[in-house]
């Protein structure tokens, strides 16, 4: 058991060289780069030139060939090639990865000059993990009862109702979606002369805490209960949690996400409810007299439940994702819009950071998928 | 007697087992109201994407500054757009995008996942594991953002490729902006399908029935196609169905962002791009300038839906009432 | 049966326990959302110095939100949108490395150099309260005001310019702009390509007397030194902040930096010890970064004054709508242009380029696919560019003529594929193009198609125009100073970096050189003007329309501007409520 832990996670280096490689090879072939986005049109390529050479983007990107001719000039003068070594290995990308070993993920270029890179992940991260982790339990809690009860009734004008409305609610463009919503709730309406508020707050202004002085904005109520327990509020570091009294401008965009969530739960716990509700075991189950309720929950639930258990676990590799239309619609500081801005921009650092930490979230969240399964389904047991 | 009672019965068994599976299952789906719909409402837009050019009363680029965002009238039945195209047209034309898109992407989606996944849960080990890894480094890859980057390194390189040999008229033609985008498409969803894929095989091979097949001796790829495929292809054909409907919709996000269909090449997602912003703040117009495409996209993903689980239902007679 | 009992048990169990949790939760959150969102609830202010782990967290008080213009404690506040009115971050607030509008917008504010524009663009005095020129016209002596200090009290002195142009000079601190900005001064490109250590030209002759040298006697220089690039800094407070030093800047504008939480908000306060008049007037100004819409949060009363795009100006133009009587326009100083690649067929060919200018109907596109809201253009200077000709009439529109043009040119019958490069994102920006290659079509009969390509890419081409693979495109160019040789010298200039078109004619060359070094400032326009005429007789580009920017401010807003150019300008506005 351990072994298939360790053998896994053994492979996550090299998924990340693969990742980070494709990631720079993409980076280098698509026209383009930060300096030339940095300095506009208003540039003349002597400015050019001189920044890409001081940010090192005239480096090789991933081996150096000219080494290879320092290398013989060392290897005929008797001494020992190191130059030539390190100077095969002085390219962008091993200096990447030397910097990423240390915890540097480099500065951005272009939009925020010389934050570093984790710093602004780190600001962002957090925010889209709220807005998706809350999205997906709302699709959970809502989805997978759903689904049963369809499954059940199947057929019935109920079944119908539910189906239909999680497709189509999945079905309408976003871009079409986005801004009607938007139109009934966020503006402030002019209702025959009268003006009535929106409804739901527009997303803009302070969001989360950035450090203990803030978590008064946000928890006040909570400051005397925390010093009681001997916390003060300046002393808890920067969390970036969502203000609670902020979440009511959250309202529109959890929702939208968790339609999707609430679809695919909806459909494949009706649809393997179905197909298990129709195995023979089930039929023997029923023949055999016993109650339905406890052939639901003892031999159908168990097997229907094993495809979502792939799509919770996928779904909770996704987390990191933003998803970019929403979080630039309302304005949400969310890794998503980041990484787009971060394209846009040609910032190959964010791009490279934000890549690889998706590539650790969906390692280790399809390893637990694959260590949990065999639980789950004991068919597997003899397989693994 | 027994004779011709018995000839009797074996042609009766005969011809009940000449009437092939597929005929059942097309009766099956045939008796769900929705699945009927949904094919009918598919097999009209095929219709209209191969017969546009007859359709289309105008040109899909036809412009008349003088009449921009016109409301429905005679002459325009759906009303214009922004630079006085008849946006009647223009949906017509952009069935013939969205056809095309679906297809071909769904068909890269198929190639690609299917075989892999089947591959990967047959033979599990390195072959899974190595297959499973390269779905992990494609699942690393934001998704929309991961078809940004391709179509933004690969469209320069096609381009370049194609002037190269003499085929600047396709790179100009705007097929280009098809290859790109549904090289990019296809490119990233086929992960989703082979984890899939891998997963319905694992756990159908060591049913009895495939355990029986392998014991009689049956060999391995035909007891791939013949017994484990058609038995995980419900599951599949769910996924392909919402896939589908996912296809359309992403190229009409691969527009807003600016590497979809170029202009003035209609697409449905090109259209309600164009719009999205101006949407609700003329609040007239928005109506058959968005919703019009936004609903008929929506009715094509639908239909993709209710086919898919028309067909679920049909190919699992054991589930069926 | 194969499923054993504990299994059963142990899955039920799970869910059930999840079940609870997650009611568990729900109930906690609405409690908490119900207690805490109570009035009254809103702590008393703390002053806490800086205690926060990471550096984007400067020390402050915590501010509860608010939604009119004055708070609780009667401070008077003013709310932007982020930046030029978009709503995005600042790429950086070091003057050094700011060279965009969006960095500008809150550089201006919070710091200041020897001279400034004032609203109507002219080069006034401001850290220098004068300054003597050289009879050769290459030296500028600078006398500084004594009063100035840093916002946190220590008085300004000329070794801090020197230190703060030495830094930006310093190759090491990565100045996109220094170059163009600084480099007229001598010794500034040494020091840029490490050739130097130290700008020669710049000498500290006492406290308060700056001595700076340029290498021409270039008009344009004292318009340069108003770009942020020659603004002041601390040493101690660049030193001591390290790369992140702008998230607690000590600088000398109007306004001081107070809180900047990214994509979130960014909040400035007056400086008390500001030295020139007027003064602040509000207390603390808000922009807000993230949000969405500006337009919705204007409307719904949450911001003071906002930008406006095509996308709603139709409302707002109407002059029944309530929002009419808060629209403001400003110029902006800048063209857009269709541009030629006057090295690529067909548009080597004057006779072409002509052919097409006279076919696009320049005044329809600004009427009906830009609502009117840029001016239609007909020359390359923009209104309120100092050497503005105002032109003769409306721009020209002949397709009879572009026909016959057309077939004169040693093309026709044989024209090669066109294609029409653009930048895009979101499907609407190529409407424009998508009209005139329509018109192209129907005047000509010759099928442009159109190519959509992001930005970056864009740029990455055109950055080197010798290789530039595009026949025909469009492109804007923003004045960078509110001098005529921003737009003629470095657009049309043989040899010129951003001289996309690749046009080159020596009578025009020669007409420029001389502008530039031209004494007298009639002379030097009219210089300009006949260059520009030359130049538009060619077609090498055909000027498009004349940006302007749409602003709409609420009825309690006093003093608000709109210059074409981003100067400090938040000191001038009020609140009356």
């Amino acid at each position: 058991m351990v072994a298939i832990v360790v053998r896994r996670l053994l492979w996550l280096p090299v998924v990340l060289f693969f990742v980070s490689v494709i990631t720079f090879l993409l980076g280098f072939y698509a026209p383009g780069d930060p300096v030339q986005v940095l300095l506009g049109v208003h540039a003349t390529p002597d400015t050019i030139e001189r920044l890409r050479h001081e940010y090192g983007f005239d480096k090789p990107i991933f081996i150096d060939p000219d080494a290879f001719g320092l290398a013989a000039r060392e290897l005929s003068q008797g001494k020992l090639p190191l130059n030539a070594i390190q100077q095969f290995f002085d390219t962008q990308y091993f200096r990447y990865i030397a910097n990423a070993l240390h915890g540097n993920f480099g500065y951005s270029l272009v939009k925020y000059r010389d934050q570093p890179v984790g710093e602004l992940i780190a600001e962002r991260l957090p925010i889209t993990l709220q807005l998706n982790f809350i999205a997906l339990v709302i699709g959970v809690s809502l989805g997978l009862p759903l689904g049963i009860l369809t499954g059940l009734k199947r057929n019935t004008r109920f079944d119908f109702t539910v189906r239909t409305f999680t497709l189509v609610s999945i079905s309408i463009s976003l871009l079409a979606l986005l801004p009607i919503l938007t139109f009934i709730f966020s503006r402030r309406q002019d209702i025959f002369g009268i003006q009535a508020g929106p409804i739901l707050p527009m997303v803009g202004g302070r969001l989360s805490t950035i450090s203990g002085t803030d978590f008064n904005d946000c928890f006040g109520g909570l400051a005397p209960t925390l010093i009681g327990w001997g916390v003060q509020p300046e002393n808890i570091p920067d969390t970036r949690i969502i203000c609670l009294n902020q979440l009511p401008k959250l309202v529109l965009p959890i929702l939208i996400e968790s339609l999707g969530y609430i679809a695919i739960m909806t459909r494949q716990m009706r649809a393997s409810l179905i197909e298990v509700l129709g195995q023979d075991y089930v039929r023997t189950a029923r023949a055999k007299g016993l109650r339905e309720r406890s052939v639901l929950v003892r031999h159908a639930m168990r097997n229907a439940l094993l495809p979502i258990a792939t799509i919770l676990g996928l779904s909770l590799g996704g987390l990191v994702e933003g998803s970019f239309l929403v979080e630039s619609w309302f304005g949400i500081p969310g890794v998503g819009a980041l990484a787009v801005d971060a394209l846009y921009a040609r910032e190959y650092y964010i791009i490279v950071a934000l890549v690889l930490i998706i590539a650790v979230a969906y390692v280790v969240a399809l390893l637990a998928l694959d260590l949990i399964r065999p639980f789950l389904d004991p068919r597997l047991r003899q397989v693994e | 007697m027994t004779q011709t009672t018995l000839s009797e019965f074996q042609r009766a068994e005969d011809s009940s087992r000449m009437r092939s599976p597929w005929l059942q299952i097309v009766r099956r789906i045939v008796k769900n109201k929705f699945a009927l719909v949904g094919i009918l409402v598919i097999f009209l837009i095929v219709f209209v994407a191969l017969f546009a050019n007859v359709l289309a009363p105008y040109g899909y680029d036809a412009q008349n500054l003088d009449a921009k965002e016109q409301p429905p009238s005679s002459a325009h039945w759906l009303g214009t757009d922004a630079l006085g195209r008849d946006m009647l047209s223009r949906l017509i034309f952009g069935a013939r995008s969205a056809v095309f898109v679906v297809l071909l992407v769904t068909t890269v989606n198929l190639v690609l996942g299917v075989p892999l996944g089947a591959i990967a849960g047959y033979y599990g080990g390195w072959v899974d594991a190595l297959i499973m890894r390269i779905v992990e480094i494609l699942f690393a890859f934001p998704g929309l953002l991961f078809v940004f980057m391709i179509a933004a390194t690969v469209k320069p390189v096609i381009l370049g490729w194609a002037r190269a040999n003499g085929l600047a008229d396709l790179a100009r033609s705007g097929y280009l902006d098809y290859a790109v985008v549904i090289i990019a498409l296809g490119f990233v969803g086929w992960g989703g399908l082979a984890r899939f894929v891998r997963d319905q095989v694992m756990a159908v091979k060591v049913r009895d029935f495939v355990l029986g097949a392998f014991a009689v001796g049956v060999p391995t790829w035909k007891v791939i196609y013949r017994h484990i495929l058609p038995n995980a292809l419900a599951p599949i054909i769910v996924l392909l169905s919402a896939g589908m409907g996912f296809i359309a919709l992403s190229e009409g996000y691969l527009s807003y962002l600016g590497i979809g269909l170029q202009p003035p090449n209609p697409s449905w997602g090109n259209m309600m791009a164009e719009n999205a912003g101006r949407y609700w703040r003329t609040f007239p117009q928005s109506i058959w300038l968005v919703w019009v495409p936004a609903l008929i996209l929506t009715s094509i993903v639908l239909a993709f839906a209710f086919l898919g689980d028309a067909l679920n239902e049909a190919l699992n007679p054991e589930i069926s009432d | 049966m194969s499923n054993s009992q504990g299994n059963n048990r142990w899955l039920v169990g799970i869910v059930a326990i999840l079940v609870v949790a997650l009611c568990g939760v729900i109930l906690l959150g609405a409690a908490a959302l119900v207690i805490l969102t109570q009035p009254g609830n809103t702590p008393p202010t703390q002053n806490t110095p800086g205690v926060s782990t990471n550096s984007s967290a400067p020390a402050r008080t915590p501010v509860p939100t608010r939604s009119s213009a004055t708070n609780s404690s009667g401070k008077k506040v003013l709310r932007l949108p982020g930046g030029s009115g978009g709503g995005g971050d600042p790429p950086t607030l070091d003057p050094a490395l700011a060279g965009d509008a969006e960095s500008a917008v809150y550089v201006a504010e919070i710091f200041s150099g020897l001279v400034t524009l004032d609203p109507n663009l002219k080069v006034v005095p401001d850290i220098a309260s004068s300054y003597d020129v050289s009879d050769d016209r290459m030296t500028y002596t600078f006398h500084l005001r004594k009063e100035v200090k840093f916002q946190d009290g220590r008085p300004v002195t000329a070794q801090d310019f020197k230190y703060s142009f030495e830094r930006a000079a310093n190759p090491a601190t990565l100045s996109p702009t220094a170059d163009t900005y600084l480099g007229d001064i001598v010794g500034v490109k040494d020091k840029l390509n490490r050739k130097a250590a130290d700008i020669k030209g710049i000498q500290v002759v006492d406290d308060y007397t700056l001595k700076i040298t340029i290498d021409q006697p270039k008009a344009y220089f004292l318009a340069k030194m108003t770009f942020p690039a020659a603004y002041v800094v601390d040493k101690n407070n660049v030193e001591r902040g390290g790369r992140t030093w702008t998230d607690k800047p000590n600088g000398t504008g109007p306004f001081k930096l107070q809180e900047y939480a990214r994509s979130q908000r960014l909040i400035l306060v007056k400086n008390d010890n500001y030295y020139l008049d007027p003064k602040p007037q509000v207390d603390e100004v808000d922009f807000i970064l993230g949000g969405g819409s500006p337009m919705t949060l204007y409307e719904n009363g949450n911001l003071d004054s906002t930008r406006i795009g095509i996308a709603d100006i139709e409302r707002v133009q109407d002059i029944t709508s309530p929002l009419n009587k808060e629209l403001y326009v400003g110029p902006e100083l800048s063209t857009q242009f269709i541009v030629f690649n006057t090295h690529k067929p067909p548009f080597d060919d004057p006779l072409v380029r002509q052919a097409f200018a006279l076919s696009i109907d320049r005044q329809k596109i600004v009427d009906v696919v830009f609502q009117k809201m840029p001016l239609v253009a007909n020359t390359i200077l923009p209104p309120g560019m100092p050497g503005y000709t105002e032109p003769s009439g409306k721009p020209e529109f002949d397709t009879t003529k572009a026909k016959q043009l057309l077939s004169q040119s040693k093309y026709a019958g044989k024209m090669p594929d066109i294609t029409w490069t653009t930048v895009g994102a979101g499907g609407a920006a190529a409407n424009d193009i998508q009209a005139m290659t329509a018109m192209v079509k129907d005047s000509l009969g010759i099928n442009i198609s159109i190519q959509q390509t992001d930005w970056a890419t864009f740029i990455g081409q055109l950055n080197d125009p010798s290789r530039n693979p595009y026949q025909i495109f469009d492109i804007g160019w923003i004045g960078d100073y509110a001098d005529p040789q921003n737009f003629m010298e470095i657009l049309f200039r043989t040899g010129s970096t951003q001289n996309w078109a690749a046009y080159s004619n020596p009578a025009v060359d020669k007409l420029l050189d001389q502008a530039g070094v031209e004494k007298d400032p009639t002379t030097r326009f009219k210089l300009y003007q006949q260059a520009e005429q030359t130049i538009l007789s060619d077609y090498p580009v055909i000027p498009l329309t004349y940006t302007r920017q749409y602003w709409l401010t609420k009825p309690y807003i006093q003093g608000m501007i709109y210059p074409p150019m981003i100067i400090p300008r938040l000191r001038y506005v009020s609140i009356s409520k």
